[in-house]
C-alpha cells in the first residue's frame, strides 16, 4: 500500500477518526479558551507597560516586566509541567483548564509585546494632540491612540494566536488526549513510519483551524481599514 | 496671560533651555525666531506643558501650571534646612552683618550653588504644597483654554472632520454633541470646507489639514493659541491659506505665541518679536525694531541668513 492508500484507509476507518476527533476537540477547546484569556491578559499588561508613571504603576509595570521576561525567556513544556505538577496537582481538577491557564498565560506575554508595539507605533503627535485640547491621558488612550493601534496589532496578534493553536500539540506530553496524542495512539506498535501517516491526517486538521483563523483575521482586518476609506 | 517664570529645560545632558523668563498680555501677538535648535519650539511646548521645564514655573491665567520651583519662592528657601544652618554658618563667620544682609548673602548662595535638597525638613515641604494648593490647576483644565497648532497637523486620523472638531468640546462636557456640532459647522464654513466634514484626514491636502487643525482648537474657545511651526510642513502653495487664517485670527485679537520661519509674516502679524539663540532670549522687540535695527550681533547674522 503506498502513503495516499494508508491514509485513505485511515479516514475510512470510523475507530480511528473517532479517537482523531476526540483529540480535535480537545486542542480546539484548549486552544480558544487560551486566545481568550491570552488577549485578556496580554491587553491589560500592554495598557499598565504604557501607562504613565505613578507610585502604584510602578509597582504592577516591574511585574508586568518580571512576568513577559519569564514567560518568554522559558520553554512552553517547562512552563506546562510546573502548570500541571506543581501548582495544579490536587486529584481531579480538569486537566483542560490546567492547560488553558498555562497557555493562556503563555501567550498573554507575547500578545501584550505585540499590543504595546502597536501602541508605540501611533505617531505621538496624535496624543499630544489630544493632551493639547485637554484630554485626559485616557480619554486620548481609548478613543484616538487604541483605535489606530488596533490595525497594526491585528497581524501580528494573528500570528500569535496560529503560533499557539500549533504549540497546544505539546500537552501530549503531560498525558493530554489532544490531536497530536490522537496521532501518537493510531500510529503505536509498529516502527516510527508508521506515525507519518496518522501525524500527516491531523496535520490537515491543523491546517484547516489556522486556515479558518486566517480567513477569520482578514474578515477583521478588512472592515477596520475600510473605516479609513483608504 | 502666560508669564514663563526662569525656566530651563534638559534633556539628559543636552541643555535646550536656559533659563527663559517672558510675559505676554492679553491680545499681543508673540512671534519666536530663530534658529533650529535655538529652543523656540520647546519653550512654546512648555507653555501648554506638552513638555515639563526642569526648572522653573509657567503661569498661565495666575495659574500655577508646573510644580513650584523652591528657587523662585523667597520664604520657601527661608524653611529650608540648608539655609537655617547656611544662615547659622555666615553669622558666625560674620558677626558684624545684619540678619537682613546675611539673609541675602544665603538666599543668593543657595541659589548660585544649587543647594537645596529632596528633603528640607516638613516646614519646607508644607509650604511647597501651600503654593499648589492655592495657585495650581489641572493641566488637562489649562490646556482646555489653550489652543495649540503643531507642524504636522495632527489631526485625529481614525476620526473624520467633524468628529475631529466635537471630540474634545463633547468628551470634556462643555458641549452636547449637537451644539458642538453646530459650531464646528460654523467654524467649517468659516474656511470653506463644510464639504469635508465627513472626509477622513488622509483624504486631505496639507493646507487643508492645517486649517481643520486650527478651527479644531477653535472649537475649545480658547484665551490663547499657541502655533508651532505651522505652514513649515506644507507645500509652498498651501502656505498663503493658513497664514491668511492665522492674520484673520490675528485681527480678531486673538492672543497668540507664533514660531515660525516666515519673517515676512512674523513682522506683519506680530506686536513683539522674541529671537532665540542657544536656549535663551537673545534679543526682543517690536517687529519693526527688531528686523530693522537689530541690536544683538547674532540676530543681525541670522537676519541676514533667513532675508
Amino acid at each position: 500500500m503506498n502513503f495516499f492508500e494508508k491514509i485513505f484507509e485511515l479516514f475510512s476507518t470510523e475507530k480511528y477518526m473517532d479517537i482523531i476527533f476526540e483529540g480535535f476537540k480537545t486542542t480546539v477547546i484548549i486552544s480558544v479558551f487560551a486566545a481568550i484569556l491570552g488577549l485578556l491578559i496580554g491587553t491589560m499588561v500592554a495598557l499598565v507597560s504604557i501607562s504613565e508613571v505613578s507610585p502604584v504603576t510602578k509597582v504592577l509595570k516591574a511585574i508586568c516586566k518580571v512576568y513577559i521576561t519569564i514567560i518568554r525567556g522559558t520553554p512552553m513544556a517547562l512552563q506546562l509541567f510546573i502548570m500541571a505538577y506543581v501548582i495544579f496537582t490536587f486529584r481531579g481538577f480538569p486537566e483542560e483548564v490546567t492547560a488553558i491557564i498555562a497557555f493562556g498565560i503563555n501567550s498573554g506575554a507575547y500578545v501584550a509585546e505585540n499590543i504595546r508595539g502597536g501602541i508605540l507605533s501611533v505617531d505621538i503627535g496624535q496624543t499630544e494632540a489630544g493632551r493639547a485640547l485637554g484630554l485626559t491621558s485616557r480619554v486620548t488612550m481609548f478613543k484616538i491612540v487604541i483605535p489606530q493601534a488596533i490595525k497594526n496589532v491585528i497581524p501580528a496578534i494573528g500570528n500569535e494566536l496560529i503560533a499557539l493553536i500549533k504549540e497546544t500539540s505539546i500537552v501530549s506530553m503531560i498525558g493530554m488526549f489532544d490531536l497530536t496524542m490522537a496521532a501518537k495512539i493510531i500510529g503505536s506498535g509498529n516502527n516510527m513510519a508508521s506515525y507519518v501517516v496518522p501525524m500527516s491526517v491531523v496535520a490537515l486538521f491543523y491546517l484547516a483551524i489556522v486556515y479558518l483563523l486566517t480567513f477569520a483575521i482578514k474578515l477583521i482586518e478588512k472592515r477596520l481599514r475600510a473605516s479609513d476609506k483608504r | 496671560m502666560i508669564s514663563v517664570n526662569n525656566i530651563y529645560k534638559y534633556f539628559g545632558d543636552l541643555k535646550v533651555l536656559n533659563g527663559v523668563s517672558c510675559e505676554i498680555e492679553k491680545g499681543e501677538r508673540i512671534v519666536i525666531i530663530g534658529p533650529s535648535g535655538s529652543g523656540k519650539s520647546t519653550l512654546l511646548r512648555c507653555m501648554n506643558l506638552l513638555e515639563h521645564p526642569t526648572y522653573g514655573e509657567v503661569w498661565v491665567s495666575s495659574k500655577l501650571l508646573t510644580p513650584p520651583d523652591p528657587y523662585l519662592h523667597f520664604d520657601v528657601i527661608k524653611k529650608s534646612k540648608t539655609y537655617n544652618s547656611l544662615f547659622e554658618q555666615l553669622k558666625a563667620e560674620n558677626p558684624n552683618l545684619s540678619d537682613n544682609e546675611l539673609e541675602e548673602m544665603a538666599i543668593k548662595k543657595i541659589k548660585a550653588e544649587d543647594l537645596l535638597k529632596k528633603y528640607e525638613g516638613s516646614e519646607y515641604k508644607k509650604a511647597l504644597k501651600q503654593i499648589t494648593k492655592d495657585f495650581g490647576i489641572d493641566i488637562n483644565l489649562a490646556r482646555q483654554n489653550m489652543g495649540m497648532v503643531f507642524q504636522h497637523f495632527n489631526l485625529f486620523n481614525n476620526l473624520t472632520v467633524i468628529d475631529n472638531l466635537t471630540l474634545a468640546p463633547v468628551q470634556l462636557g462643555l458641549k452636547t454633541k449637537e451644539e458642538a456640532e453646530k459650531t464646528a459647522m460654523e467654524l467649517l464654513k468659516r474656511i470653506n470646507l463644510e464639504d469635508k466634514r465627513d472626509e477622513y484626514p488622509s483624504k486631505l491636502s496639507g493646507g487643508q489639514k492645517q486649517r481643520i487643525a486650527i478651527v479644531r482648537a477653535l472649537a475649545m474657545s480658547p484665551d490663547v493659541m499657541l502655533f508651532d511651526e505651522p505652514t513649515s510642513a506644507l507645500d509652498p502653495e498651501m502656505v498663503g491659506e493658513v497664514l491668511d487664517l492665522i492674520k484673520e485670527l490675528a485681527n480678531e485679537g486673538m492672543t497668540m505665541v507664533i514660531v515660525t520661519h516666515e519673517m515676512g509674516f512674523a513682522r506683519e502679524v506680530g506686536t513683539r518679536v522674541l529671537f532665540m539663540d542657544g536656549g535663551v532670549i537673545a534679543e526682543e522687540g517690536a517687529p519693526s525694531e527688531l528686523f530693522d535695527n537689530p541690536k544683538n550681533p547674532r540676530t543681525v547674522q541670522f537676519l541676514k541668513a533667513v532675508l
